[in-house]
């Protein structure tokens, strides 16, 4: 048994094709996994019970749950459901890409919406105290105070789900899905040789999680630039 | 629901799979959070930066990848020694249940690693200090005071790190352990009742994850017994 290095050259370039497709996993559900988590926080703490309750229940289901018994159900389950099949999103639920980015957004929205209302909730009252002095309504409290500092608060914490979301999208090779891990596989079961290509395909992630906290890291610079520096 | 008569035993028997593999685990993950925590704190850089290394590495990877990479792995390693002895070998590998077990414990314990080292480090200087006062050995201090006071403090964090372990254990059906989303998969394949079928593992996970909850709850009212004044 030896490391076949001439193997991994061959197989990095294949493997990186599927970096795209890993990619728009990320990015689609990461940006609609947002919006729902921003809809979801909202309906938190609205101060209705009816709707506070709704995304309670949502939140308790989808992260009590794992994401592949998520994302089997949407993609194996669903159309076993008349309604889904006649239903104008069948295009959606046909297809694996689909399936994963809605399972990808309903699991990744739990999780943020979380993470908001910890920001929201960490916002100093006398802030919000100062606007309603100066005048402010309700809503433009939220917007013009609430809404900055949380998102300030709520970075570091976001950052690390988009991390996870990064390894989720993996999974989506379980519904043949040809992302990284998909096409490691299928070369894995060729070749049979899973520590050169499993052990190479792990630093591809690994380089891409580093630029990620790169880039997180200077988005919480720039959301952090009035505040004052200790030391 | 009649589609399901006949597989309820297959079911539990699945869902006590996944309490085997989940206190297996638990036991490793603590052990290797433990060794990780330490090696962080030592004096010795050589342990500190080993220890840097396996946080980077399991948490940068996808889960999937690191139990692929354990289980094909170990399979060729252990089949290629055994060719050594007896060359009529084809396959031998690590029973899916413990090569799953040892990586899922080794990705979360990469997460209690930081958990520790810093619920460690929270431990207040002036408890260690009273306690070297009263003439206590440094195992003592270790015993009896920053044991106790570091998993107060490491308590939430870790009830996280119990729900990822729970629900990892779903990642091992892809190697082949007879876990719930397996039974689910056989029982689909003589009903064609999917969506019934995961639904299902759902709410079994729902409910491990729901016991885990509670527990937590109630560690952490207990870890607080003798504070309740305070708060």
């Amino acid at each position: 048994m030896s490391f076949d290095l001439p193997l991994i050259a061959e197989a990095l370039p294949k493997m990186l094709m599927g970096i795209g497709l890993t990619f728009q996993l990320l990015v689609l559900s990461a940006i609609l996994g947002l919006a729902l988590a921003i809809g979801v926080m909202l309906m938190r703490i609205s101060g209705k019970w009816y709707l506070s309750w709704l995304a309670q229940v949502y939140i308790y289901v989808f992260r009590g749950t794992p994401i592949l018994v998520q994302i089997f159900i949407v993609y194996y389950g669903f159309p076993q459901l008349d309604f889904i099949r006649e239903g104008f999103l069948w295009p959606i639920f046909r297809d694996p890409f689909g399936c994963a980015i809605v399972a990808l957004t309903l699991n990744t929205g739990a999780y943020v919406s979380e993470i908001l209302r910890g920001g929201v909730l960490g916002v100093d009252r006398g802030v919000l105290e100062a606007g309603e002095a100066l005048g402010l309504s309700k809503s433009q409290r939220f917007i013009y105070l609430t809404t900055p500092i949380a998102s300030r608060l709520a970075l570091p914490a976001y950052g690390n789900d988009i991390i996870s979301l990064l390894k989720s999208t993996a999974l989506a090779s379980t519904i043949t899905l040809a992302d990284m891990t998909g096409i490691a596989r299928t070369i894995v079961a060729q070749t049979y040789a899973p520590y050169e290509i499993f052990i190479s395909l792990a630093i591809v992630y690994m380089i891409v999680t580093f630029f990620l906290q790169k880039l997180l890291g200077r988005v919480e610079r720039y959301l952090g630039r009035y505040t004052i520096r200790e030391g | 629901m009649e589609v399901l008569s006949g597989w309820w035993d297959d079911f539990f028997w699945g869902s006590v799979v996944v309490a085997q593999v989940f206190l297996a685990s638990l036991v490793l993950m603590v052990i290797f959070g433990l060794i990780g925590a330490a090696a962080k704190l030592s004096d010795s850089r050589f342990a500190q930066k080993i220890a840097n290394g396996y946080t980077i590495v399991f948490r940068g990877t996808p889960e999937i990848l690191v139990i692929l990479l354990l289980y094909f792995g170990s399979a060729i390693t252990l089949t290629a020694i055994a060719q050594l002895f007896n060359p009529e070998i084809k396959f031998l590998d690590v029973p899916p249940f413990w090569a799953g077990t040892i990586a899922i414990a080794l990705i979360v314990g990469s997460y209690a690693t930081e958990t520790f080292r810093g619920a460690f480090l929270g431990v207040k200087p002036g408890s260690i200090e009273a306690a070297q006062a009263l003439g206590m050995s440094t195992l003592q201090v270790f015993v009896y005071v920053r044991v106790p006071e570091m998993w107060r403090l490491a308590l939430p964090a870790f009830g996280n790190h119990m729900l990822s372990l729970i629900k990892d254990t779903a990642l091992i059906s892809i190697i082949g352990l007879n876990e719930t989303l397996f039974v689910a998969k056989q029982a689909i394949g003589t009903t064609g009742k999917p969506f019934t079928m995961y639904i299902v593992v759902g709410l079994i996970y729902l409910g491990f994850s729901t016991v885990i909850t509670l527990t937590v709850m109630g560690l952490e009212r207990y870890g607080h017994r003798h504070m309740r004044a305070a708060t």
